[in-house]
């Protein structure tokens, strides 16, 4: 199988200082610093293949950044192989990131002081892109995440959801063909949400881009990713498609059920009454033994029933399966 | 990539040059500095037999002046800049790109220096003359050796700015170590009190230190009290520190990046 990123046996080692209260204490500890070491990521393998879109989730401090951090060159792992586009980004950073686009969603990329279009200007000289498709590219960035309201704005005047736009379209402007996410809808609102999203869609069918992407939004997930790799503990709990992790961390439906008057005996052998309130009643019953149909049929016999509705399980619930396994340090 | 240096160093230019409240500080400082120190040394000489050291009152008054405008055109901002990056964990951002990260931070200080050339040191000058006369320098000749040694110098005090730089990717909890050796360099360097009112180990000591390269060796030549073939030695000491400085700064750079101390998510 051809892959743009083949990551093994990934591990990060972090010493960490640990500080004493009080004057004593910090004194104490500026001396004698109590080090100890964590790893923040640690074993972590996966291979992605080109033109794939994943969704690198986990809990706050599982060790995503850490990992983009790694793959991106910025950090060395303290042990374990990276290959992005087959280079090691800790042995060619510089060829390696040519073939990056990077953003990190809580800082950003461009300069503090110069317009967002100085900025493009910039970056347009340092990966000496050339002009013409420079030009190709902002057009169609511009276009897309809308930038001409504020594509003369000195940056640090910009608002947060026009700040990100303009960092993802700087990390797309020298057509990379690996792009990482992390956490690129933090703090959006629908609307720019809507667009960052749209766009990265985009340019993953237009320009077969392959994305990376670290998100605690749940719907960024559900719609983009087709595979969705979670972390937690900086262990790699899950790694396939989205569908399939769904239904193997929860296995089982919901059926809401509504009556139009009350009933004695509401219990069925297909499934088990997990919730009632006045006439509604919560059926949770296994998908691999019994269909909605048959249970409906089943109950509807016994039952006064006046409504009824399926719920699926969502990656929400699937995510919150995983985080409560892997409990955390 | 040249293009993208020059890039840098125009912007930085160009930003700086809008800044009209912050040169109106630095000038007013500066200038409040500059006539303490010389009025200082005129006190000083009045006491004493006329001139110390074979410096004359004029001498030492020029050397003073040109002092305090040569350290508002070497920017080492260097250490500041990636003190604050990394602390802020905002360092990432220069790590992704396919550039240097060291020659960005030159870029801007040049940029930053052309602005000061500009806003703070020729109105400096312009006071200066006014106060106290044109502080012309020994000779034509002089004035000749004393501009490469001026590049030497910041050349020097730039790289001990990255070095300085360097250890806050190792360290963060020292704080800024640029105060400190900001006030070694002041002392050291001879850009108060020349070095040659020192006592004689000090002197010889400090011989062998890069400091006193970055502002006595360039000030001595411009007053003359250096003679050619000294200048030219000097030169070629502050030419060997350069050296030295950066080998250590490109092996230290080499191992830093292997173990870079990265703040935040
Ligand atoms: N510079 C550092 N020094 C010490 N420990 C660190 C450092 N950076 C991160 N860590 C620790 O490593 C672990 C993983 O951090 P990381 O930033 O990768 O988490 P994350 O998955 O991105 O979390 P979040 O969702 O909150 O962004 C955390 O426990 C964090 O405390
Ligand atoms: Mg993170």
């Amino acid at each position: 199988m051809e892959t743009v990123i083949e990551v093994k046996d990934l591990v990060k080692e972090y010493i960490i200082v640990k500080k004493e209260s009080g004057l004593r204490g910090s004194i104490k500890s500026l001396l004698f610093p109590k080090k100890t070491k964590f790893n923040g990521v640690n074993g972590i393998s996966f291979s992605i293949a080109p033109g794939e879109i994943v969704g690198y989730i986990g809990p706050n401090g599982a060790g995503k950044s850490t990992t983009i951090k790694m793959l991106t060159g910025i950090l060395h792992p303290t042990s374990g192989s990276i290959k992005v586009c087959g280079i090691s980004p800790q042995a060619d950073r510089k060829a390696v990131v040519r073939k990056l686009g990077v953003v990190f969603g809580q800082r950003t990329q461009l300069y503090w002081d110069l317009r967002l279009g100085e900025s493009f200007e910039l970056l347009c000289r340092i990966y000496q892109i050339d002009q013409q498709a420079y030009d190709d590219n902002l057009a169609i960035l511009t276009d897309v995440l809308k930038l001409q309201e504020f594509i003369n704005t000195p940056v640090r005047q910009l608002s947060l959801g026009q700040r990100m736009r303009g960092d993802i379209a700087a990390a797309m402007l020298h057509s990379p063909s690996v792009l990482f996410l992390d956490e690129p809808t933090i703090g959006l609102d629908a609307d720019a949400k809507h667009a960052i999203r749209n766009f990265i869609k985009e340019i993953n069918r237009t320009r077969g881009v392959t994305v990376i992407l670290t998100t605690h939004d749940l719907d960024d997930v559900e719609q983009l990713c087709s595979r969705i790799i979670v972390v937690n503990n900086g262990k790699l709990v899950e790694d396939g498609p989205i569908g399939s992790i769904i239904h193997k961390l929860t296995p089982h439906r919901l059926l809401v059920v509504e009556l139009h008057e009350p009933a004695d005996d509401l219990t069925t052998p297909h499934a088990t009454v997990i919730k009632q309130e006045g006439l509604k009643i919560w059926y949770q019953f296994e998908k691999e033994s019994i269909s909605a149909s048959e249970l409906i049929a089943a109950l509807s016999q016994k039952l006064p029933i006046q409504d009824i509705s399926v719920k699926e399980p969502n990656v929400e619930d699937a995510i919150r399966e995983v985080y409560k396994t892997t409990a955390t340090r | 990539m040249l293009q993208a240096y020059w890039y840098i160093t125009k912007m930085k230019l160009l930003v700086n040059l809008t800044y009209r409240f912050e040169v109106f500080t630095s000038v007013a400082t500066n200038l409040i500095l500059m006539l303490a120190s010389v009025f200082l040394w005129q006190t000083a000489y009045k006491g004493g037999s006329g001139s110390v050291e074979s410096l004359s009152l004029q001498d030492i008054t020029t050397y003073t002046i040109l002092s305090i405008i040569i350290s508002t055109i070497f920017v080492c901002d260097v250490q500041n800049t990636i003190y604050y990056k990394i602390r802020e964990g905002q360092i990432v951002t220069d790590f992704y790109r396919p550039i240097p990260l060291f020659a960005c931070y030159l870029a801007e200080d040049i940029g930053e220096m052309l602005s000061s050339l500009l806003n703070r040191a020729l109105p400096l000058v312009v006071f200066a003359s006014i106060f106290f006369g044109i502080p012309w320098p020994a000779s034509f000749g002089s004035f000749l050796l004393f501009l490469p040694s001026c590049l030497l110098s910041y050349a020097i005090l730039w790289l001990l700015s990255a070095l300085i730089g360097l250890i806050a990717f190792w360290v963060m909890e020292l704080g800024n170590m640029g105060n400190v050796k900001d006030a070694i360099v002041r002392v050291l360097s001879g850009s108060i009190v020349p070095l040659w009112f020192f006592p004689e180990s000090v002197q010889t000591v400090s011989k062998f230190l890069p400091f006193q390269y970055t502002y006595q060796t360039p000030l001595g030549i411009y007053i003359g009290n250096t003679s050619m073939s000294e200048a030219l030695t000097s030169m070629a000491v502050q030419a060997v520190w350069i050296a030295v400085l950066y080998l250590i700064l490109a092996a230290g750079w080499a191992r830093t990046k292997k173990k870079t101390l990265i703040q935040g998510g």
